[in-house]
């Protein structure tokens, strides 16, 4: 029963189920986001795929970097130590005079750095270095004997912490010597110190308290930080200051990213707003084509959820990137009902649905297909943004036409803009497109011969380039292990896990040896294996103390009768009196303690002289059971490239099935809707390639929503050669532009890098559809 | 570590002092040569031993390069002290090694060592109390350390001597005492030997 120009009853229905399922889902939402039951997701490495393994790595990556995550450390350098002093004086005492909640780590009184030896006095004789160990097996007792009387003599050498005869050949001074030569902190006038060369820097270590990853408490340390830094020159004005940490790069980013947010989109939706009232002559298409943007969002972020449990904060970022597309929809229907009264709205939706239902399932295509990718990551992001695209499609034929009202004229803007097309040259035997195919050529030719894939997740960084500079600097005084590779060791007990840090430390010496990195930082340095401290103890007993030892020996040598000499009995150092005592704080965040079904630690590597050395290290770990190699930088680069990769073969298959559809539509007709997008696309990396910018997954991310914007424009404009069909075109590549386009401004590089390409993609989308369809 | 750290500088101060000059209050009075030879007599009473330890040997200092400390008897030990480094052998085999990339300090505590060998109080009075007193060409100085840590290891160093550091005292914290004697020292030649040259290189 349908009425001419109304909706039939079908359709009615169909926009009463479809609303009440949008209430549904936005009751959904409502509970999610307000009722805290939306978990987003924010680690990278959860777009991997998921196995157990992995899942260790990423709960001890997790950890260190919790660990680390509020702290900041200031040196104060200068070329005195004096002034060096003096600035930190002031530097701390401007931050303990903030009122902010900042744990300061200064001033060493004696008392601790006593506290420090006195933890490891009761063990002394169980603890040996590498180096101890094997002079005591290696060297006949005669020689040693004579080396301990001799060491008497000189006025130089090791410490020697108590008597001469408690410890003859001094190896318990000889092993702090090696614990200490760890690290180049020393305390200095009760201070944090450290030397580089004639400059000296005085430490100042601070940490957040409070909840973690505040954003607002990270950016109030910014102008307590810059006073303290005042502060400091004032106090010596010939002083230097060197922060770094990761609060201040959250800080920075969150600054930056306000900043842009404010910027780029108080840009682009000012623009996009002045175009729909130019066009369409007031603000309600507007709000209503926003609204069915919204809806499939909403929609989005359900079935997501339901199917996932979770979202990831790179699917909701691309995802809403959706909106360009999503426009498509709402725009056509507003370009189409231009100078037409509002009864005919039902008539006009029934002729444009074919053309819509075309332009929705290419795009869709694109989007479907990322879900064959073996990563949970891609399938997240291809549910997210073919539920969107639907249920924004669905939204704008079901609901729209009841929402619509009145009269639109076709005003002097719109058929302006409308009847440009007409100005384009036509693509056929003129001179123009010899000329355009060989400029085109040439530039391909040229971008393309310079194409370049850069994955390496630091090209992400967007930190300002003096807070990166002050890290690696940092990095570098303090040799700091780095947290971007380090070994998982875990075990069935601690004890084990102990052997089996002892057992890769051995098979390492050799690469330290041969200068691959300049050392470890493991726990077992501190607190060696039960099974090692029992068999340095007895070796000590056989070697040196024993009847006819070193002691004895020595003694004889220098003509002095000895009481008979006593070793202490065996008191294992545990790893629960370590990580009870002060003297473990500097590393107990690499004792992950219960961890999975057994036990885990983490051993980091010193002063890794560039990626030259990570093969040789992850050969070292399969030798010993237990024990990981995890390269977590290399890992997420890799990440990177896997998609990258997987993206392209997406995008070329997509190519080929959007192909296929046209075809059934337009039949010989149809490659003219798909080749200016594809030409757009090719001659975006081309041009991309030739301002240096490399190939990374953001550009590819950006090609695929290009192809399906672009083929959009072909299938309206191929359809129709109405001005109605390019003013809906041009409208939706003005508002991709403004809401994308403006990316490209953006300082954090893969916004700026999907931006730019979107800029390049878009524009010549745009450019290049007219020239191969009809225009009368 | 502190205190490891903090009794290596201690350690040296005492050679450093007796092998070139200290005092710049007493300054005037003392010898600056390029090169310092002479001989040294060393007596140690160690905390628990019943008879002092007694050696002797050769000492060299430069002033570019470094310091030479020989003991011959009654163990034969050489200790080698450069910018870079501090090495002990013997009988040919290096018995002790520190260097300055492994331990940042030797940089320090050759800073300390060329302040005083260029006369430079300055550097000692950040870590002593300094006292004294001189006698036409004769002189004395008491060093007390300032700082707690310091003063764990060492409780008074007592210089003293005419144109040349001619003894030093150094009480230790845990009762031990050494008494250095320096005797015919000479600033002639001023430059090294071949050999001299080799052993620092």
């Amino acid at each position: 029963m349908t009425e001419l120009g109304g909706p039939s009853r079908a359709h009615r229905w169909l926009a009463a189920a479809w609303l009440a399922l949008l209430l549904v889902v936005a009751g959904h939402n409502g509970w999610l986001w307000l009722g805290g039951g939306a978990r987003l997701e924010t680690d990278i490495l959860a777009m991997l795929p998921q196995n157990r393994q992995d899942t260790a790595a990423q709960d001890a990556t997790r950890q260190l970097a919790d660990a680390g995550a509020r702290r900041v450390v200031a040196l104060l350098g200068a070329s005195g130590w004096n002034d060096a002093r003096r600035a930190a004086d002031a530097y701390a005492a401007a931050i303990g005079a903030s009122g902010l909640p900042l744990a300061l780590r200064y001033r060493i009184d004696a008392r601790e750095s006593g506290d420090w030896l006195g933890f490891y006095a009761g063990y002394r004789a169980q603890l040996l270095g590498d180096d101890a160990r094997h002079r005591l097996a290696n060297t006949p007792v005669p020689t040693l004997a004579e080396q301990a009387a001799a060491a008497l003599f000189q006025p130089v050498g090791m410490p020697r912490q108590g008597r001469w005869q408690d410890d003859p050949l001094n190896l318990y001074g000889q092993w702090l010597g090696e614990r200490a030569s760890q690290s180049k902190v020393r305390v200095r006038d009760d201070r944090l110190s450290l030397s580089n060369g004639d400059q000296h820097y005085a430490l100042v270590m601070l940490e957040q308290q409070g909840p973690a990853f505040s954003v607002s408490a990270q950016q109030a340390m910014l102008p307590a930080l810059a006073k303290a830094r005042q502060a400091a020159l004032a106090a010596a004005p010939s002083a230097r200051v060197i922060e770094a940490g990761i609060p201040l790069f959250a800080a920075a980013a969150s600054t930056q990213a306000e900043r842009e947010v404010h910027t780029i989109g108080a840009g682009s939706l000012l623009g996009i707003l002045l175009l729909t009232v130019l066009a369409f002559n007031g603000v309600r298409p507007r709000i209503l084509v926003t609204l069915s943007i919204v809806a499939g969002l909403g929609c989005a972020v359900s079935l997501t959820m339901l199917l996932f449990g979770k979202l990831h904060l790179i699917t909701l970022v691309f995802g809403a990137s959706l909106i360009g597309v999503a426009e498509n929809y709402g725009n056509n229907y507003y370009a189409y009902r231009l100078g037409r009264p509002a009864g005919e709205r039902w008539a006009m939706l029934r002729g444009q649905r074919s053309t819509m239902w075309l332009a929705f399932a290419t795009t869709a295509i694109g989007y479907g297909l990322l879900a064959l990718a073996p990563f949970p990551g891609l399938r997240q992001m291809a549910v997210f943004s073919v539920t969107g695209l639907f249920s924004a499609f669905a939204t704008v034929l079901c609901c729209l036409p009841f929402a619509d009202r009145g009269e639109m004229p076709f005003n002097g803007f719109s058929q302006a803009v409308g009847n440009w097309r007409r100005a384009w040259p036509r693509w056929g035997r003129n001179r123009f497109t010899i000329l355009f195919a060989v400029c085109a050529a040439v530039i391909c030719l040229a971008g393309l011969v310079r194409l370049q894939a850069n994955d390496d997740v630091r090209a992400l960084q967007n930190a300002p380039r003096q807070l990166l500079e002050d890290q690696r600097r940092v990095g570098e005084l303090m040799q700091m292990a780095g947290p971007g590779q380090f070994f998982l060791v875990s075990g069935a007990s601690p004890e084990q896990v102990l052997q089996r840090e002892e057992a890769l430390k051995a098979r390492l010496a050799p690469l330290i040896a041969a200068g691959k990195f300049a050392g470890v930082q493991a726990i077992s340095d501190w607190v060696p294996s039960e099974s090692r401290q029992t068999a340095d103890r007895a070796l000590l007993q056989r070697v040196v103390f024993a009847p006819g030892g070193v002691l004895e020996q020595a003694a004889g040598l220098l003509g002095q009768a000895m009481p008979s000499p006593s070793l202490p009995p065996l008191r294992p150092l545990t790893i629960d009196a370590w990580l009870a005592a002060p003297v473990s704080e500097p590393l107990r965040a690499q004792w992950l303690g219960r961890f999975g079904t057994g036990y885990a630690s983490v051993v980091m590597l010193r002063g890794l002289a560039g990626p030259a050395a990570l093969p040789a290290l992850a050969a070292a770990a399969p030798a010993v059971a237990g024990v990981r190699f995890i390269d977590k930088v290399g890992e997420i680069s890799g990440l990177m490239r896997h998609y990258r990769q997987l993206m392209t073969w997406v995008i070329a298959a997509s190519y080929l099935l959007v192909l296929a559809m046209l075809w059934r539509r337009f039949g010989r007709r149809a490659w003219r809707a798909l080749l200016p997008t594809l030409l757009a696309s090719v001659l975006t990396v081309a041009l991309l390639a030739l301002f240096g910018q490399p190939l990374q997954l953001f550009t590819i991310l950006a090609l695929l929503l290009i192809l399906g914007m672009g083929v959009d424009y072909g299938v309206f404009l191929l359809a129709d050669a109405d001005p109605r069909a390019f003013l809906s075109v041009t409208l939706a590549a003005a508002g991709t532009l403004l809401a994308f386009g403006l990316l490209a401004l953006s300082s954090t590089p893969a916004l700026a890098a999907f931006g730019l390409t979107m800029l390049l993609g878009i524009s010549l989308c745009w450019l290049l559809n007219p020239l191969f369809t009809p225009s009368i | 570590m502190k205190r490891l750290i903090a009794s290596a500088c201690l350690a040296l101060l005492p050679l450093a002092a007796g092998a070139a000059d200290l005092a710049s209050a007493i300054g005037q009075k003392l010898a600056r040569p390029a090169v310092l030879r002479g001989a040294f007599e060393q007596s140690k009473q160690v905390n628990g031993f019943a008879k002092p330890l007694r050696s002797r040997g050769v000492f060299l200092v430069s002033r570019d390069k470094g310091v030479l400390w020989d003991t011959q008897k009654p163990f034969a030990s050489r200790l080698r002290l450069t910018r870079g480094e501090i090495v002990a052998t013997q009988n040919g085999a290096v018995s002790f090694q520190l260097s300055a990339a492994k331990e940042p300090t030797v940089r320090m505590i050759n800073e300390l060592m060329f302040s005083l060998l260029g006369g430079n109080l300055q550097a000692l009075d950040n870590y002593f109390a300094i006292a004294g007193g001189q006698d036409g060409k004769a002189w004395r100085l008491t060093l007390t350390p300032k700082q707690a840590a310091l003063g764990k290891v060492m409780r008074r160093i007592e210089l003293s001597g005419d144109q040349y550091v001619r003894a030093i005292v150094i009480d230790e914290s845990n009762g031990d005492s050494t008494r250095i004697a320096f005797s015919g020292q000479s600033a002639a030649p001023a430059t090294l030997s071949r050999d001299e040259e080799a052993r620092f290189d």
